[in-house]
């Protein structure tokens, strides 16, 4: 019996590392080819050999290159000008209509608990040509304000916060009422500090949505001055003559905020998507 | 229950106009888009439903897409759930390297659909690319990948399960992990081999975890835009050319909007059908 179940830790052991490899290869021989001189990239994917995936000289030129030449700094800046104002306002604004919805009763809830049912089941993608048109007769192409708002108001955000405050004991807000504290100032100073987790959660969500956005963005602000971190990659890719190198380079600086915010909270990003889902 | 209308509506303002302009308000223009020419000048003329009656009898690009489409679909979501759930039952058990697979093969879904594209349109490259170099060791001929009208679309489909299948995991990760152990004591006691266990026991206390993945993979899949638009354009010779792609090209490099909103009329309704039909096979293979 015990023999068996070593055999069976192995024999998983040796099947999951196999699966692995279709996801540790094209990652190691990006993250290679981003280090490894221009020019040289595809002199090492055929024939295989160890160099492939450990390069033999390093530079830093690839980087050095996006950032000198092509101000590949813009779109990142860009890119985390948006994330990060959409967050501020993401948080404040759904969190606000997360409290309405789980404290107080009002004419009409109902139906702005359904439309926010709604908007969550609508994926974003799906409205993205409408979207332009009436963005545009706001007059809103190619403004920060275009990229920014439309993310704002989220359902989903809405709907976790709503249940994260339906969990907070109702005596502390009376208790807050009874000491005379106006509403604004029970959801600033006693609902927002105790509402960490879910507050960390929204931003990962919101960060991960703005970053990585390529078809919004490329349709809404297609001026140089204000493209985005996916967009700068995609033109990498698209440019007549493809610079191997720098695309590498423009790929694995762009990945790496995601993956590191993934990696450091990991937590609060499968809390999120596992509370969208099950039941 | 606090019953102050007032405090409660300030509170759920901001959020519902926002919602209602950029989330709602986008569906009806869609609608009535669809019902409008759009000249070249930029006026606007109601046209009913011409558009949709042109799509439907003189449009072989727009029935080439929904055909690229249904194909497409049928065959990235099943095989994008089947994936997702055989990970997660593989990577289900007490161990510490389970929790490094785990995150490994979820990494991907952080990355972006555009950066997904980039490094598996070079992995795949028919001339230089890293997968042909692997074929070789196995001594089988280069394959074109994206560059043939035969293998471009099941590349899109492997690039999609390469990206989501991690995603998907953690859902039903959640799900087995929400089972009672008792369950499979109990079967074990009373004789149940492994196959049975997962068919009898495991997939239909899953069905409703189950049920939601496909829906909304599907719904995502329908949308899929980045390694289209990155790799293929669409081709070759219109493989890859899914309705989603059909109806962007259609507003912003044809800039027709009467027919791109016609089009994602037309596949938001094939969407909701398709949503409908699989929630009712998976809720009824699995009732019992």
């Amino acid at each position: 019996m015990r023999k068996n179940g070593r055999l069976n830790t192995a024999v998983l052991f040796i099947v999951l590392s196999l699966i692995s490899l279709v996801y540790i290869i094209p990652l190691l021989w990006t993250a290679a080819s981003a280090i490894r001189p221009a020019g040289s990239i595809y002199q090492y994917a055929t024939p295989l050999t160890w160099e492939t995936f450990f390069p033999r000289e390093i530079t830093a030129d690839n980087f050095i290159h996006i950032f000198t030449r092509e101000d590949f700094g813009i779109p990142l800046a860009n890119s985390f000008i948006i994330a990060s104002a959409t967050i501020a306002f993401g948080v404040i604004v759904n969190s606000m209509a997360g409290f309405a919805l789980a404290r107080f009763s009002f004419p009409g809830k109902n139906l702005v608990f359904l439309l926010v049912l709604i908007t969550f089941m609508v994926p974003f993608e799906s409205i993205v040509i409408p979207l332009y048109i009436l963005v545009e007769k706001m007059g809103l192409i190619n403004t920060y304000a275009a990229l920014i708002l439309p993310a704002v108001g989220n359902g989903l955000a809405v709907f976790l916060f709503r249940q994260f405050f339906a969990e907070v004991p109702k005596e502390l807000l009376e208790a807050g009422r009874a000491d005379g504290a106006s509403w604004p100032r029970i959801y600033l100073q006693i609902l927002l500090p105790l509402s960490g987790p879910a507050i960390v959660t929204v931003m990962v969500m919101m960060f991960m949505f703005q970053w990585n956005a390529l078809f919004w963005p490329l349709v809404a602000a297609y001026s140089n001055r204000l493209q985005v971190v996916q967009v700068a990659v995609a033109s990498h890719r698209l440019t007549e003559e493809t610079h191997w190198a720098y695309l590498f380079g423009s790929a694995l600086v762009a990945s790496l905020p995601p993956m590191l915010l993934f990696l450091g909270l990991q937590r609060f990003y499968v809390r999120g998507i596992s509370k969208t889902g099950i039941r | 229950m606090f019953r102050e209308a007032k405090t409660g509506w300030a509170f759920v303002l901001p959020a519902f106009l926002l919602l209602c302009l950029f989330k709602i308000a986008p569906i009806f223009v869609s609608f009535a888009e669809s019902l409008q020419y759009t000249g070249i000048t930029g006026e606007k003329t109601f046209v009913g439903a011409e558009n949709y009656l042109f799509l439907f009898a003189e449009d072989p690009v727009f029935w080439n897409s929904v055909k690229v489409t249904l194909v497409y679909s049928l065959l990235v979501n099943p095989l994008v759930v089947v994936t997702a759930l055989v990970l997660a039952m593989l990577v289900n058990v007490r161990h510490k390297f389970a929790v490094f697979f785990r995150t490994l093969y979820f990494i991907p879904a952080a990355i972006s659909f555009a950066v997904v594209s980039v490094i598996w349109g070079i992995v795949l490259d028919p001339y230089y690319g890293l997968a042909n170099g692997f074929l070789a060791l196995l001594r089988i001929p280069p394959q074109p990948f994206f560059a043939s009208s035969g293998q471009a679309l099941l590349s899109l489909v492997f690039l999609i399960i390469w990206r989501s299948a991690g995603y998907w995991m953690i859902f039903f990760l959640a799900g087995l992990q929400g089972i009672p152990q008792e369950i499979f004591e109990a079967a074990e006691m009373d004789g149940v081999n492994r196959l049975q266990r997962i068919f009898r026991i495991t997939l239909p206390l899953l069905a409703r975890t189950i049920s939601f993945v496909l829906v909304t993979n599907t719904a995502l899949n329908f949308l899929t835009f980045a390694p289209v638009y990155i790799l293929t354009n669409g081709g070759p010779c219109g493989a890859t050319n899914i309705l989603m792609y059909e109806s962007y090209k259609s507003a912003f490099v044809n800039l027709d909007l009467g027919r791109a909103t016609a089009i994602s009329s037309v596949l938001l309704l094939i969407i909701l059908l398709f949503s409908a039909v699989e929630l009712k096979i998976t809720r009824a293979s699995f009732e019992y």
